[in-house]
């Protein structure tokens, strides 16, 4: 798989650039390394929920099995990543704002909501058979709830400015080769995205060839 | 014209079928009360805090009885196989969709001012000018609530865990009409401050015309081929 040659390069370089050749951040330490696996993931993670609602649409459209096993593929991939995002959040957040969770945070809470409909779409195909209904149903839940994050964003934008949130962000100067690492992670996990998508439709859809297979040989030899 | 005839005819059979027997309305009210009532005992009932929280207490009070009554709408379409006839007729789909979406709508704003009139009661609340606005939340609320619900209840009306399914569905989608409800009624309410009010309301005015017409658009490929 040509991804893969690329996507081994960035992995070694995005790494090298978040542990040694950025600096370590004067107020908040090392800890702060973790900055950049986060915005990696967090990039991907929302990206990969718009593929989602792009994969929604051709399917309704064309009524390919591809692109369903395409969207799910690609929500899987993103609920992995979402997860990372809200674990490595608190890690960061804990030490250096004194509070596992900002709820006013509008990135922070989301995120939340984002992982929450990507589980709710998982839970929804879990709970239907295979089939067509199910890759229907998938779309237009998918649809929507791409539709729903926007607003969801501006919503608690609106709250916060309500109930002002007690920490204060410092300041986001980055020091150059602290965005160079930044960069660096985001295009390095935005390749490991499309490498695990690919990967994983493809063992989806051999997946589907392979049962029908085994339910035809099953049929046969009765 | 003719389309909208058609959705007052759909709303009225579901609601005329409702009131005949006024099953579904009073158990749902029922269980709207008992949340009240449950809620008054999990919290201090005569403390401040108690009280900020009850904007919060009320909303949960109608969105969960809602969710009941949102499974329950198309629970005779199920039932009675009515889903494929109305698939085969040369009904609109999109017009299906919003004569549920009036008949849910209006079962629950029945719901939400007796519910409101309860809450009243138990909170200690007075009768103040605010809660004309807690009506006309309520009435946005309940345009986007089943605007998004219906289109999921119909999704989920031949799954077995579809009572605890439908929530899982619809509650992350309507964070923003929850967060627009339960702020503007407390600032409404307890603070007596109607400054961010126009833009809770607007928020809850966008939210209903973009899923309404999202639903109307997405309801062919929920109920058809």
């Amino acid at each position: 798989m040509w991804l893969l040659v690329p996507l081994y390069v960035l992995g070694v370089v995005a790494l090298w650039a978040a542990f040694i050749h950025a600096p370590t951040e004067r107020q908040m330490g090392e800890v702060q390394r973790i900055f950049y696996f986060h915005v990696g993931a967090a990039w991907t993670a929302f990206f990969a929920f718009f593929i989602v609602f792009v994969a929604g649409i051709l399917y309704l459209w064309r009524r390919s099995p591809f692109w369903d096993e395409f969207g799910a593929a690609s929500a899987e991939i993103g609920v992995v990543f979402t997860t990372i995002v809200l674990t490595t959040g608190p890690i960061w957040a804990r030490p250096i704002w004194n509070t596992w969770w900002p709820w006013g945070d509008p990135r922070v809470t989301t995120t939340l909501v984002l992982w929450l409909i990507y589980v709710a779409y998982f839970i929804l195909r879990s709970s239907l058979p295979e089939g067509e209904k199910r890759a229907r149903f998938s779309a237009v839940f998918g649809i929507i709830g791409f539709i729903d994050v926007p607003i969801v964003f501006l919503s608690i934008r609106w709250w916060r400015t309500i109930h002002p949130i007690v920490i204060t962000r410092t300041g986001n100067r980055l020091e150059p080769e602290m965005f160079q690492a930044m960069i660096i992670a985001v295009v390095a996990f935005t390749f490991l995205y499309f490498a695990l998508l690919f990967l994983r439709t493809g063992m989806r859809l051999q997946h589907t060839v392979a049962e029908e297979m085994a339910h035809t040989l099953r049929e046969r030899s009765e | 014209m003719r389309h909208l005839k058609l959705i007052w005819l759909l709303a009225a059979k579901d609601l005329r079928i409702e009131y005949r027997s006024r099953q579904a309305f009073l158990t749902t009210l029922f269980f709207a009360v008992l949340i009240l009532i449950v809620f008054n005992f999990a919290f201090d009932p005569g403390s401040a805090s108690t009280r900020d929280a009850s904007p919060g207490i009320l909303w949960v009070a109608l969105l969960f009885p809602g969710m009941i009554q949102l499974n329950r709408s198309f629970q005779s379409e199920m039932e009675e196989g009515t889903l494929q006839g109305i698939v085969m007729s040369p009904l609109d789909r999109g017009v299906f969709f919003l004569g549920k979406l009036v008949a849910n709508w209006v079962f629950l704003l029945a719901i939400d001012i007796l519910i409101l009139g309860v809450f009243v009661i138990f909170f200690n609340f007075s009768l103040e000018p605010g809660l004309l606005w807690v009506f006309l939340l309520m009435f946005l609320v309940g345009g986007g609530f089943t605007a998004v619900g219906t289109v999921f209840a119909a999704m989920v009306s031949n799954v077995r865990i579809r009572e605890v399914l439908l929530p899982i569905l619809i509650f992350p989608i309507i964070v923003p009409i929850i967060l627009a409800a339960v702020n503007a009624t407390r600032e409404v309410l307890i603070h007596n401050d109607f400054s961010a009010l126009s833009r809770w309301l607007q928020l809850l005015v966008a939210f209903d015309v973009i899923f309404l017409a999202a639903g109307f658009l997405v309801f062919d490929y929920v109920v058809g081929e």
